[in-house]
């Protein structure tokens, strides 16, 4: 009230009460752009360079692209980046259509034994990866998989199971249930139902947790490594390592040109599902 | 209604293939795992039955407490810190910056994209000492504190973890609970400005019951990650000074390849599974009933 | 509080079930079947971090072993060096050794797997295909010595330690080469003096320091020290053992080692060393490809000096037995072993020394059959000296088992920062002993 005797004031008083914010985002910016603009400037620098110089000096020469080329040809880079697309894509489709499919049954139908069955899932967020590893191995051994990327596609759809099961059923819960009762009432068959109205319901919340799931599977290093012994199968996580030698000495050069490689290809991922799920998100909120 | 929501060909067919590869592929293992707990030995030497030796050991192994300790402490400060930096990002996101958040989001989430191995050498190279400062030093210089030996020691070493893995996690966590936020409609805003609610108490009483949920989801997520921390303990500090900054993930996973005692390595799964599993019935628990009272 | 009771009960008999399974599982995987047929490919699993060895064999298979090759073509599969024992204990595990494998990151993986019985005896195999000279005497006895006499491993390596030093720090600041202990820290206090960094070491990694304890430990008490304290005659607890703990822990309270050598990795160790920022440097002679390589080495190779760690007075050791390795020693599987195999050896055995050194610079464990020309200088020197070694010793945790040296290595750079004492150091590791 008072605030409008002059029309100048709430301006300034705004502008003045933004100044905070404006310096979290600025430090923000800061804290985050710094170590990329470093980890961009670094796969230009040569090992000389990473050795004698201090840590912020900037490339003594910006175009010298070798550790890139380095990268590509001693690294393997390319084959490690197909590896990687052929294991996290097909386990990323699976977890999520197996995960909103069993969210849905446990949360949206009615039966009994569903709380444990719940309950068992959500177990399985909280077991140690590194518990499975020996009766896996075995498994696949025996099975034949090993030398092939199925072992990969198997173990990760697994893992991101429990948390893409729970995640969905905590967006069925947030749908109010007359909203299937109602389309019961209308005949609509299970499948249709799930498919029509289930699923296009939690279409944001698929985005996230797709996108949750996939850097997650994509960093993954503990089974990759273990699943994965050809040259030719193995993941850019993996492939990392390659640098490093035998006493720990590491090729910093092409290290910084390989995880560039994989950032900007991550980065491009993440710019394409922002936008879904900004999307996916706006069309939510306007409905709300 | 509930012949069809009850249908259990439906069922079967809905839940039928998560439930299958789960158990397949983790509740078999698991339980497979669990059966090693009674034997020691590794697949190289062959297996012995030894009872309940193991779990005997589990309580005399000094090293278990530290790992146990570490494991904890670790999970409770990085919860607490990269929930509540998250959240104070997602209300800036919302409330300040609105429509124009979508660049900072961007670039806020981005760390989480980044390899763990990339990230830790990054960290090493701000915060080293020797041979040459690290950027971290020469700005302590600058204002005229000595340079600190940031590795050397357990409690800057665990301070720099916390840091690298709240840089790391913060963006992520913020999209996540602003995913949340957003879903809240404007007219419930409208209608508590009006009755004069603003600031602090808007968001006490306004946003923290409506994105409980999201917030609940967040913590038993972080929780769950924070208490299984492996790699980028493993890639920053590899677990030291000495055993300081070592984890059970790490301890079990060191005793069964490294040190060839698969049986105990197994019982160390055990008890971190166990210890997940109390902590997340509690969270869910207290969720649901959050849930019903809301 | 009764839902979950509930609950829990209702579960409980699912859960006992599905334990008892698990049982049967974990028992019936014991047995896994042994009859392996014969391999129809030269399987090669290595260090991913390691290539000389990878780069000789395939020159190998193409030169000198064409023809074994065509019978049995060389098929080279790699792992992580952190991940390898892990993936070790599952191929036995499944008895799915390859045929040649490098045999683990401590020697206690072989022995195991040699206890387990599945690994060739390579002196018996070396013997039938009448290459018993093949592996040259002082690689032989490292061997024995590291494996408890026997030899069931091929050294791809061998590598003699010590102090390399900068010839011109050394002369400009007056210092002879130290043949004693107390002459040596007489020459780092004339270095840290100059304001030279007297030692250059990865503490990261932590092994180049227990080195230099494993050392003292020979010179003081002679090269049986540890093997003493394996077969419970002695304790590194005992005084005469702290000591040596406590004689490099003094280096570093002195600030020899340069501040927080923590947190130096091995490339900036010799970085130091090759820049002329440190004055002496202990490593084993694989360190020879970085000092011939004129643009990592900024000091030049003529600079270089290198000594066998010194005399401690009135110890039982001497300086002229030097620390010695077998750097990446590799196995060959029983399981798989037959006729194309063992020619595969023969060849191997015969021809990988000189390949090794001709074509990598690597110096090996075996003979060398055809002269090598032109050799750099330094390495030149160094085979010299192997040459004339007639006895060695190993290193600090050349006997332990896989727990104690990983306390000891990630625990060295904490001695020598002072964070824990001699005292607790030494206890650590010999309670991972027990």
């Amino acid at each position: 009230m008072t605030a409008t005797f002059t029309d100048r004031s709430p301006r300034l008083i705004s502008f003045v009460r933004r100044i905070p914010v404006w310096i979290i985002v600025g430090i923000l910016l800061v804290v985050v752009v710094y170590p990329l603009f470093w980890l961009l400037t670094g796969s230009l620098k040569t090992q000389e360079e990473f050795l004698n110089n201090p840590t912020w000096a900037l490339p003594e020469d910006w175009t010298n692209f070798s550790n890139y080329v380095e990268a590509w040809t001693t690294g393997n880079l390319g084959v490690y980046i197909r590896n990687s697309v052929l294991a996290v894509v097909p386990a990323l489709f699976f977890t999520i259509v197996f995960g909103v499919a069993a969210g849905f049954a446990l949360e949206v139908m009615v039966w009994k034994g569903r709380g444990p069955v719940l309950l068992a899932f959500l177990a399985g967020i909280m077991i140690p990866g590194q518990m499975i590893l020996l009766p896996l191995f075995t498994i696949y051994f025996r099975a034949g998989l090993t030398g092939s990327l199925w072992p990969l596609i198997i173990t990760y759809t697994a893992i991101g199971l429990p948390l893409t099961v729970f995640m969905m059923a905590t967006y069925f819960r947030s749908v109010p249930r007359e909203i299937f009762e109602a389309a019961t009432l209308d005949g609509a068959n299970i499948f249709r139902m799930f498919w029509t109205i289930g699923f296009p319901l939690v279409r944001n919340a698929i985005f996230t947790v797709a996108l949750v799931q996939f850097f997650f599977i994509w960093n993954d290093l503990l089974i990759a490594l273990t699943f994965t012994t050809r040259d030719d199968l193995r993941t850019i996580q993996v492939g990392l390592l390659n640098f490093t030698g035998q006493f720990g000495q590491i090729q910093y050069g092409p290290t910084f040109a390989a995880i560039a490689v994989n950032v900007i290809g991550t980065l491009a991922i993440y710019l394409f599902l922002n936008q879904r799920v900004m999307k996916g998100l706006t069309a939510g909120s306007v409905k709300g | 209604m509930n012949r069809v929501l009850g249908d259990p060909r439906a069922i079967l067919i809905l839940l039928g293939p998560a439930l299958l590869v789960y158990t397949l592929v983790m509740l078999v293992p698991i339980f497979w795992s669990l059966g090693y707990t009674v034997f020691e030995g590794n697949p190289i030497t062959g297996f012995e039955f030894v009872g309940i030796d193991n779990f005997v050991e589990l309580f005399n192994d000094p090293k278990i407490a530290d790992a146990l300790v570490f494991t904890l402490k670790y999970a409770v400060v990085l919860t607490v810190a990269q929930v509540g930096f998250g959240y104070l990002l997602a209300l800036i996101y919302v409330f300040w910056l609105r429509k124009a958040s979508s660049l900072i989001r961007t670039l806020a989430f981005f760390p989480v994209v980044l390899p763990t191995v990339a990230v830790a050498l990054l960290f090493q190279e701000l915060f080293k000492i020797a041979p040459v400062n690290g950027l971290v030093n020469d700005l302590l210089n600058l204002v005229g504190i000595p340079s600190v030996d940031w590795f050397a020691s357990p409690d800057t070493a665990f301070l720099v973890l916390i840091l690298m893995d709240l840089w790391r996690s913060m963006g992520f966590y913020a999209v996540l609970l602003y995913a949340g936020l957003v879903d809240i409609p404007d007219d419930l805003f409208e209608s508590a400005r009006l009755d004069g609610a603003s600031g602090w108490r808007l968001v006490r009483h306004i946003v923290i019951p409506l994105s409980l949920p999201v917030l609940l989801s967040s913590i038993i997520f972080s929780v769950n990650g924070t208490l299984k921390v492996f790699d980028s303990v493993l890639a920053l500090t590899g677990g030291g000074p000495g055993n300081t900054t070592t984890p059970l993930t790490l301890y079990m996973y060191q005793t069964s390849f490294t040190y060839g005692e698969y049986g105990y390595g197994s019982s160390i799964a055990l008890l971190l599974t166990i210890i997940c599993l109390l902590v997340t019935i509690f969270i869910f628990r207290s969720s649901r009933r959050d849930l019903t009272k809301g | 509080m009764t839902t979950a009771r509930i609950r829990a009960r209702r579960l409980a008999p699912l859960i006992a079930g599905v334990g008892a399974t698990a049982l049967l599982l974990t028992a019936c995987s014991g047995d896994s079947g042994g009859e392996t047929a014969a391999p129809t490919d030269f399987t090669y699993l290595s260090f991913a971090e390691n290539t000389s060895i990878q780069d000789t064999l395939t020159s190998l298979s193409t030169g000198s072993c064409s023809a074994e090759n065509e019978a049995l073509p060389l098929d080279i599969t790699t792992q992580p060096q952190a991940s390898y024992d892990q993936q070790l204990q599952l191929l036995a595990g499944q008895n799915a050794l390859p045929v040649l494998f490098a045999s683990g990151n401590s020697p206690q993986v072989a022995k195991d797997l040699n206890d387990g019985g599945k690994l060739v005896d390579v002196d018996a195999a070396l013997e039938e295909l009448d290459q018993s000279n093949a592996i040259i005497p002082a690689a032989r006895s490292t061997i024995e010595a590291l494996y408890g006499g026997d030899v069931y491993v091929l050294p791809t390596e061998f590598n003699v330690e010590g102090i390399w030093y900068n010839k011109q720090l050394f002369a400009e600041n007056g210092i002879e080469e130290p043949t004693t202990w107390d002459e040596l820290t007489d020459a780092a206090a004339k270095l840290s003096a100059a304001g030279v960094t007297a030692f250059s070491a990865d503490g990261q990694d932590g092994w180049p320091l227990t080195r230099l304890v494993g050392n003292y430990l020979f010179r003081t008490i002679g090269p049986d020290a540890l093997q003493k304290v394996i077969d419970g005659e002695a304790s590194l607890t005992d005084p005469e053992y702290v000591e040596a703990a406590a004689a490099v822990a003094d280096l570093g309270k002195e600030g020899y080692f340069g501040p927080s050598v923590g947190s130096i990795d091995y490339m900036t160790a010799v970085n130091q060393f090759l820049t002329g920022e440190a004055g002496m440097f202990y490593m084993g002679s694989w360190i020879l490809a970085n000092f011939n390589d004129p643009e990592q080495n900024k000091i030049g190779a003529e600079n270089i000096g290198f000594m066998p760690f010194p005399h401690v007075e009135g110890g039982e050791g001497s300086r002229d037995q030097l620390a010695a390795n077998v750097g990446v020693p590799l196995a060959l599987s029983e399981a798989s072993y037959g006729g194309d195999v063992s020619a595969w050896l023969g060849c191997f055995a015969e021809n990988f020394g000189s390949t090794s050194l001709g074509e990598q610079g690597v110096i090996t464990g075996f003979a060398v059959n055809e002269p090598v020309e032109d050799l750099p200088p330094l390495t030149q020197a160094v085979q010299e000296k192997i040459d004339a070694t007639t006895q060695s010793v190993l290193w600090f945790e050349a006997l332990f088992n896989a727990k104690a040296a990983t306390t000891s290595q990630t625990n060295a750079s904490q001695l020598v920062t002072g964070a824990i004492s001699p005292e607790e150091f030494m206890e650590m590791v010999q309670a991972d002993l027990e």
